[in-house]
């Protein structure tokens, strides 16, 4: 890579146990799209059995001879590959990516610092969250396979051994990787806030902070708050598995012709801890998203990002109200219907500041001057499925509607669109964006928009056509939803789902050849500041060293959005520029 | 500045993805008009009324706002000879889109929750009481027979014979019925269903009838409703529940009074 930046280290102290943030953020990186692959195909073979239930796959066979026996597709084999991709999606690809990778990354470059406030506990994340996912891996191959309780893990059905097979190792496993992942997680919002507090240049107010280093500060605080609830709930769930005690296990629980001695707990206790953090966790992974994308937007519309401060007010009072809607996933829970209604409020409530953001997004594409390059093409994209997803929450934030909706395709539709589709398309922004400040190359522009353009269409091609299966009535995790008479005529949309899935898996394949190939011979960045950027992060070399900076860290004078100021003759000014020239 | 390769390029790439977010709005809205809930059966079609609200409105939001999108990527390309603007804040906007925001969502919520507060409010005191007990992977439905009474459930007495745990020494129990998998209930009159699982939770769901709820282990939960068509429907397991989640399926059978009466007393001679 770079020649000399990290000259000094050993390689290990280089690439392994790295205190340098940059390095720590690829890292991350590097180990989201493992975990994304495997993730991705787990849904490509869900995607398999819903689109052609019933049919041998002779081949399959051969690469799961248990899940797959003689062709056909296992129950509990599709229990455990939507249990398994959920999971590894949501946290392992969708938190690690934005928040841990990027976070890391951009953090210290965008307000002007030489490392992380804690460094040590920034390479201690990385190597506590490395052993969760190789215990998530691992669960695969243990009797009885990987977690099959969904990922949302709900107990009994996740407590009691008998209750499903992957129930035995394979959920163990699960709650470790978990706690393994909290506590890495934790550390690293930590770290971002506290660096974000203290460690910004002279000149960086807050309110000249770029969007995205407000979305990370904000979601470094939601992961303090949120995660420990699922660390409590993981360690209690482990105690009523292994040690008998009764914190998720009512009296009375009868399975496999076994009355169980448990007494007096709540199965709705864990659903209550795993939505505390479940829903600011789905904000964890939408805000960094949302701040890549207000970021590459101005860059390539040449405009100021539209109302700046309401963006960051929209950003605190996203970060704040997503503690107080977790309810909202438990309507039908049986959840007290009083509480119920109050869920009802503070849901919609989430929704005025979500619409600001994508008026002032809109706001900021008008009358400016759009490039499209690989990097705006899937902002502009996070705009519009931001928009799809965001207008189907109104219809499960209100309770009378979500009795109909709730755990069908709907819904799956619906975070597909807003948290994993924005979150998603956020980050391959990013990557396409800040590319070529993490590897001196740029990516492919060629590959990139044909990536795109396959990406884009798939998506809406694989998770529109989930609205009409929900309207219908198809529930989510169902096996073969050919069981029931009134789901057999969806079949087809069923098919074309599953088609689509198949293009938009294929299409990453373009992603990862691009990413790999461009890192050592894409075409060599040769300026600090290609795109014509105002971020403090593109004053840096093109191959920044440890430390950033090779002199002094620049004085920050201005926002990170002037661009097209009226009367200057640049069409950009950085935020590291103290004068400007004025025509004339 | 750099005007890299792929700064100059890719202005078509702008009027496609305009054309492809207009074209994936109306493709996607007609559909909408070809997809619909499944046939009403129940009396809770303020809960459809709303539903068809709120897709009336967040339709025409979906549509309006990506129509613009598209707009403004195809009218503001980089070669369109707009000038530029450097306008970046707007108070009077701002609160605009705010508040009409609200104004939208307010009787959203509060029409929803007059709904809610009907459908979640006490069942009738005539109301039909009918239990449903949830097990991998069957649901049974217990009537209480001739006295109206149901015997206590003691799960210390689950087994294969006596799968609800039911006391033969308890006189309440002793004329209760059970049918597995099937749900008979007669029309017009409010039949209140009382829920429990006796292993992991489990979800009762009446798609042509709008009520679903969890089944909840070491807890009742309960739905009301009043069916109005008669027919037969299908019940559905809408909360995982296991390998066999998907084939956990009963039947409901709405009748006639009468229908529903000689019904009854067949099992109740079947039964004694």
């Amino acid at each position: 890579m770079s020649e000399g930046a990290h000259g000094k280290g050993s390689f290990i102290s280089t690439y392994i146990f790295s205190f340098d943030h940059k390095m720590i953020g690829k890292q991350y990186l590097t180990l989201a799209m493992m975990m994304g692959v495997v993730g991705g195909l787990l849904a490509m073979l869900v995607r398999l059995q819903l689109g052609f239930p019933g049919t041998q796959f002779q081949l399959l066979e051969k690469l799961f001879p248990v899940g797959m026996a003689s062709g056909y597709m296992t129950p509990e084999f599709y229990v455990m590959l939507f249990t398994m991709h959920g999971t590894i999606m949501v946290f392992f690809l969708l938190s690690l990516m934005p928040v841990s990778g990027f976070g890391n990354f951009l953090i210290p470059l965008q307000i002007g610092t030489r490392d992380m406030a804690f460094p040590f506990l920034n390479m201690l994340s990385f190597w506590t969250v490395v052993p969760g996912a190789i215990i998530i891996i691992v669960s695969f191959f243990v009797e009885g396979g990987a977690a099959a309780a969904g990922w949302t893990a709900y107990p009994p059905l996740s407590a009691v051994r008998s209750a499903i097979p992957g129930s035995g190792a394979g959920q163990t496993l699960w709650l470790i990787g978990m706690i393994f992942f909290v506590a890495s997680f934790t550390m690293g919002g930590l770290n971002f806030v506290v660096t974000i507090i203290n460690l910004r240049t002279k000149g960086m107010n807050m309110f000249r902070l770029p969007l995205t280093t407000w979305a990370q500060f904000v979601v470094g605080i939601l992961g303090i708050l949120a995660f420990p609830a699922l660390a409590a709930g993981a360690i209690l769930l482990l105690f009523d598995r292994s040690l008998g005690t009764s914190f998720f296990l009512p009296s009375g629980i009868f399975i496999g012709e076994t009355l169980f001695p448990h007494e007096g707990g709540a199965p709705l206790l864990w659903q209550h801890l795993f939505w505390f953090l479940g829903h600011p966790e789905v904000y964890i992974i939408m805000l960094p998203a949302m701040g890549f994308t207000s970021d590459v937007l101005a860059t390539f519309s040449r405009r100021p990002i539209f109302g700046y401060r309401s963006m960051v007010y929209a950003i605190i009072a996203i970060g704040t109200l997503s503690f107080l809607v977790w309810g909202h996933h438990m309507f039908v829970s049986g959840m007290s219907p009083i509480l119920g209604s109050i869920f009802v409020t503070t849901t919609l409530a989430i929704a005025i500041p979500s619409a600001v953001k994508v008026f002032n997004w809109l706001a900021t594409l008008w009358r400016a001057r759009i490039r499209f390059t690989t990097p705006m093409l899937f902002a502009l994209a996070v705009v519009s499925l931001f928009v799809t997803g965001g207008l189907t929450g109104v219809f499960l934030g209100t309770n009378a509607v979500d009795i109909q909706l709730h755990d069908t395709y709907f819904v799956v539709a619906h975070f597909h669109f807003i948290m994993a589709g924005a979150g998603l398309f956020g980050a391959f922004a990013a990557i396409y964006y800040w590319f070529p400040k993490m590897f001196g190359h740029f990516m492919n522009a060629k590959l990139g928009k044909v990536h795109f353009w396959f990406t884009f269409l798939a998506y809406y091609g694989t998770f529109f056509p989930m609205h009409y299966l929900g309207i219908a009535g198809m529930m989510r995790r169902i096996y073969d939803p050919n069981t029931y008479e009134y789901l057999k005529p969806l079949q087809p949309v069923s098919q074309f789902i599953t088609i689509s899935a198949f293009i938009l898996g294929a299409a990453q394949f373009i992603f990862f050849v691009n990413y790999f190939w461009s890192m050592y011979k894409g075409e060599k960045c040769t300026e600090e500041n290609p795109w014509g950027a105002n971020g403090l992060e593109w004053s840096t070399p093109v191959n920044p060293g440890h430390g950033n900076w090779p002199e002094e860290i620049p004085e920050v004078h201005r926002w990170p959005y002037d661009y097209n100021v009226p009367g200057v003759n640049e069409d950009h000014v950085p935020q590291w520029k103290a004068s400007v020239k004025v025509e004339g | 500045m750099a005007e890299n390769r792929e700064m100059r390029s890719g202005n078509s790439q702008g009027l496609f993805l305009a054309l492809s977010i207009w074209g994936i709005v109306l493709i996607s809205v007609v559909y909408f008009f070809k997809y619909d809930v499944p046939e009403l059966a129940s009396n809770r079609s303020s809960q459809d009324t709303l539903y068809y609200v709120i897709l009336g409105i967040t339709g025409v939001a979906y549509i309006l706002v990506q129509a613009v999108l598209g707009y403004y990527i195809y009218r503001y390309r980089s070669d369109s000879g707009v000038e530029g603007s450097y306008w970046h804040e707007s108070h009077k906007l701002e609160m605009t889109w705010t508040i009409a925001t609200a104004v939208i969502l307010i009787p959203i919520v509060f029409a929803g929750l007059r709904i809610w507060g009907t459908v979640k409010a006490a069942a009738p005191e005539d109301s039909i009481i009918i239990q449903a007990m949830g097990a991998q992977f069957q649901w049974d439905f217990r009537y209480p027979g001739p006295d109206g009474e149901f015997g206590a459930i003691r799960p210390e007495l689950y087994s294969l014979e006596n799968y609800m745990g039911l006391d033969p020494a308890d006189p309440a129990s002793a004329d209760d019925f059970i049918r597995t998998n099937q749900l008979v209930i007669p029309v017009d009159r409010p039949v209140r269903i009382v829920l429990m699982s006796k292993d992991v939770q489990h979800a009762f769901f009446l798609p042509n009838f709008r009520v679903k709820n969890d089944l909840v282990p070491g807890m009742r939960t309960d739905v009301w409703f009043v069916p109005t068509k008669v027919g037969e429907y299908e019940i559905a397991c809408a909360e995982l529940c296991g390998l066999g989640h998907y084939r956990m399926r009963a039947f409901l059978e709405v009748k006639t009074q009468t229908d529903y009466e000689s019904w009854l007393a067949e099992q109740h001679s079947q039964d004694n």
